[in-house]
C-alpha cells in the first residue's frame, strides 16, 4: 500500500519532469530541426507555393498548438507516418524496439554481472596480485575504443574464424538468435567490462572496511556470505544507481553504434536514419520515449533504494 | 616465567608476540603477553590508547589485519586447545561459537540492511544446527535475557531503529547465543552515554555470570574495571606491567603507571585541584623502543638500571608487575 501510493505519487510527480523534457526537445527540433519546405518544393517557388507548402506541412500554427498536438501524439502513441518511408511510426517502433532489446539485454546483463562479480574478488583480495590483474585488465579495456573492439570482434569471430557473422540480424528461433546476438555481445561487455569493474571494485572496497563487516568476521561467518550479505547488498544503492540510469545512454547511443556497424535493424539504426534523413516524426517520438523512459527509470529507482536499504524510507518522514 | 595458576582457565595466553609489517619496518604491537581467564570469570585488560589492547583481542580471535599483522610467537589456548595453528575454516567454527566478540561501536556493528532476527539467527544457524524457527525461538529469549523489552516485535527491527545501548545489547545477546566459553568485549560501553554505559554492562555481567562465560573487557575507563572485572592486566607499550585481582590493584599500584594512571582519575577532592594530574612525557614510538622499561622515560621512580635492562615480572602475592622500583605510597595525590 505503502508502494503503491509512493509510486501513484512519483507518477503524478514525473508528468511536470516530462512537460519540460519534451518541451526543450520540441523547442529544440521546431527552430533548428530539419524544414521539409524546400524539400517539398520546385525550384524558385513563389511565396505563396512556399506559405501553402508550410500551411500543409502545419508549420505555420502557432507554436503552442503544435506542442500540444505533440502532446497528444505522445499521450495516444500515435506519431503519424515517417516522412521517408511513409510506414506508420507506432509500427516501425514495435518492429524495431524488440530488436533493439533483444540484442543488447545480453550484453547489459552479463557486463553488469560480470562486472559486479570481478568487483568482488578484486575487493576481497584488494592490493594482491589478483586485484592488480583484474584492475590492469580494466584498464586495458577501457582504453581500447569501442569502434576498434567491433571492428577487431568483427574481423575476429567472422573473418579469422567464421563462426558468426558479421551483420544482419535473422533471428528465428532461439539457435539463430544466439548466432546473431553473440559478437555484439562479446563487443558490448568487452567494452562496459572496465567500467563496470572499476566502479564497483570501488564502492565494494568502501564497504568491506565497514564495523559490520568485521563483525561478520567475528561471528564465523564466510567469505562468500560476508561478500553477498555485508559488502555487496550495502552497496546495493550505488550499484542500483549505476546500472539503471546506464540504460538509457545504452538505448539512444549504444544501440545506435552496434547497430549500424551490424547492420542490425533495430531503434537505434531507425533514429540515426531519422537524424540523417530529417524524419522528424520517428525523431519526436524517440526523444518523447526516451524522456519518459528516463523518468520511468527514476521511479524505478526510488522504489529499488527501497527494496535494498530498510533505512530509506517512502513516505517521507524519518522514522 | 611466573603467572598465577589455575585450575582449568578456559583461555590461556603464554607469551603471545603480535608484529605489524608497516613503512617503519616490523612493528611488535604485543609483547611476551600472558594471562588467562577460568569460567565466569571477567578479566580487565586496560591501557591507553594504541597500547596492544585491541591487537591483542584480535590475535585470540584470528582476525589481525592480513597479510600486516602476524602472531610470530606464543601459543593461544582455548580449553587446551591451540588456536594460532587452527586453519581458517576451523576457526571460523569457533567464532562466534565457541569465542565471541563485541566491538565499541554499536552503531555500526551490525550490518544495516537486514533485520536483528536475520543477523541473530544466522549467527544461531550457522553455529546450531537450529531450524529457523528454533532460532528465532532462542533469539528471541537473548534478547529478552539482556532486558529488551518487547522482544518478540524488536526482533524485527533493523539496527537503525534501536538506540545504541539497544543495539549494544543485541550485540551482547548475539554473542552470547551460542554460549561462547568467552567473550572478548572490546570497550563494549565507551561509546554510550554515562546511564546506559552502567545498565548494559551490568546486563551483561549477569548474562555471564548466568551462563558461565568466561570475558575479557578491553576498556581505558578504570572505572568499568572497578565495577565488573576480577582480575586485571594493566598494558602499556604492547606488554603487561601489572596484573592482579582488581582490589588489590585499586589498593595497592605497583607499577608507577598504574599508580599514575589511578591518580588522573577524576574524583571529588577535599582540595579542590587547579588541574588534573597527569602522567608526564610521551608514550614511546613502538618503532623506536628504548632497550630498558618503556616507561622509563616518563616514571616518577625511574634509576638508571630502569633505563638499561627490561625489568622481568615479579609476582608479589595474587599481584604480578614488571618493576625494579614498585610503587608503595598513596595513590592519592
Amino acid at each position: 500500500m505503502e508502494l503503491l501510493s509512493y509510486v501513484i505519487r512519483k507518477l503524478i510527480g514525473g508528468i511536470p519532469l516530462i512537460l519540460g523534457v519534451t518541451l526543450i526537445s520540441f523547442v529544440l527540433m521546431v527552430y533548428f530541426g530539419p524544414d521539409k519546405t524546400f524539400e517539398l518544393l520546385s525550384k524558385n517557388p513563389t511565396e505563396a507555393e512556399i506559405a501553402q507548402v508550410r500551411a500543409q506541412l502545419g508549420y505555420d500554427r502557432p507554436f503552442l498548438v503544435r506542442y500540444a498536438e505533440y502532446l497528444k501524439e505522445m499521450a495516444t502513441l500515435d506519431f503519424g507516418f515517417s516522412d521517408s518511408t511513409g510506414e506508420r511510426v507506432s509500427s516501425i517502433l514495435s518492429r524495431t524496439i524488440p530488436v533493439s532489446l533483444a540484442l543488447l539485454a545480453p550484453g547489459f546483463v552479463l557486463g553488469n554481472l560480470l562486472g559486479i562479480v570481478l568487483g568482488l574478488v578484486a575487493a576481497w583480495y584488494r592490493g594482491g596480485w589478483v586485484d592488480k590483474l583484474i584492475m590492469g585488465g580494466a584498464v586495458v579495456g577501457m582504453s581500447i575504443s569501442f569502434l576498434v573492439v567491433i571492428v577487431a570482434f568483427q574481423a575476429l569471430f567472422g573473418v579469422v574464424l567464421g563462426w558468426f557473422p558479421v551483420r544482419g540480424w535473422n533471428v528465428h528461433d532461439l539457435p539463430s538468435y544466439a548466432y546473431y546476438v553473440t559478437v555484439p555481445t562479446l563487443a558490448s561487455v568487452f567494452v562496459a567490462l572496465g567500467y563496470n569493474t572499476r566502479f564497483f571494485r570501488a564502492v565494494l572496497v568502501e564497504e568491506i572496511n565497514r564495523d559490520h563487516v568485521r563483525t561478520a568476521r567475528a561471528f564465523g561467518a564466510r567469505p562468500a556470505e560476508i561478500l553477498f550479505r555485508n559488502v555487496l547488498m550495502n552497496a546495493m544503492i550505488p550499484i542500483v544507481t549505476r546500472i539503471l540510469f546506464s540504460i538509457p545512454l545504452i538505448v539512444v547511443s549504444g544501440s545506435l553504434l552496434i547497430e549500424s556497424y551490424f547492420g542490425i535493424p533495430g531503434i537505434g539504426k531507425v533514429t540515426f536514419d531519422a537524424i540523417t534523413s530529417g524524419d522528424q516524426p520517428i525523431l519526436k517520438a524517440v526523444v518523447g520515449l526516451t524522456a519518459v523512459l528516463f523518468v520511468l527509470i527514476l521511479i524505478v529507482t526510488d522504489i529499488l533504494y527501497r527494496v535494498v536499504d530498510p533505512r530509506v524510507s517512502l513516505t517521507g518522514d524519518a522514522r | 616465567m611466573t603467572r598465577i595458576n589455575q585450575p582449568h582457565p578456559v583461555l590461556r595466553v603464554d607469551n603471545l608476540c603480535v608484529e605489524f609489517a608497516t613503512t617503519a619496518g616490523q612493528i611488535r604491537a604485543v609483547d611476551q603477553l600472558s594471562f588467562s581467564v577460568e569460567a565466569g570469570q571477567t578479566l580487565g585488560i586496560v591501557g591507553e590508547s594504541g597500547c596492544g589492547k585491541s591487537v591483542t583481542s584480535l590475535a585470540i580471535m584470528g582476525l589481525l589485519p592480513k597479510p600486516a599483522g602476524r602472531i610470530v610467537d606464543g601459543s593461544v589456548l582455548l580449553d587446551g586447545q591451540e588456536l594460532t595453528r587452527l586453519p581458517e575454516g576451523r576457526l571460523r567454527q569457533l567464532r562466534g561459537a565457541e569465542l565471541s566478540m563485541i566491538f565499541q561501536e554499536p552503531m555500526t556493528a551490525l550490518n544495516p540492511v537486514y533485520s536483528i532476527a536475520r543477523q541473530m539467527t544466522a549467527v544461531l544457524k550457522r553455529h546450531q544446527q537450529l531450524s529457523a524457527r528454533q532460532a528465532r525461538h532462542r533469539a528471541i529469549e537473548m534478547l529478552a535475557r539482556v532486558g529488551i523489552p518487547r522482544p518478540d516485535q524488536r526482533i524485527d527491527d533493523y539496527p537503525h531503529q534501536l538506540s545504541g545501548g539497544m543495539r549494544q545489547r543485541v550485540m551482547i545477546a548475539m554473542a552470547l547465543s551460542c554460549q561462547p566459553k568467552l567473550l572478548i568485549a572490546d570497550e563494549p560501553t565507551t561509546a554510550l552515554d554515562v546511564t546506559t554505559q552502567a545498565q548494559v554492562l551490568r546486563q551483561m555481567v549477569d548474562l555471564q555470570q548466568e551462563l558461565g562465560t568466561a570475558v575479557i573487557l578491553i576498556t581505558h575507563d578504570l572505572g568499568v574495571i572497578a565495577e565488573t572485572c576480577d582480575q586485571a592486566v594493566v598494558m602499556y607499550c604492547g606488554s603487561k606491567v601489572e596484573q592482579a585481582p582488581v582490589a588489590d590493584l585499586f589498593l595497592q599500584p605497583r607499577h608507577p603507571y598504574t599508580a599514575g594512571l589511578m591518580q588522573s582519575i577524576p574524583r571529588i577532592r577535599e582540595h579542590k585541584l587547579d588541574r588534573l594530574p597527569v602522567i608526564e612525557g610521551q608514550v614511546p614510538n613502538l618503532a623506536a623502543l628504548p632497550p630498558g622499561c618503556r616507561f622509563a622515560g616518563r616514571c616518577p621512580n625511574r634509576e638508571d638500571r630502569c633505563v638499561q635492562q627490561q625489568p622481568p615480572l615479579t609476582e608479589r602475592g595474587a599481584q604480578q608487575f614488571a618493576c625494579f622500583n614498585p610503587w608503595n605510597g598513596p595513590v592519592e595525590s
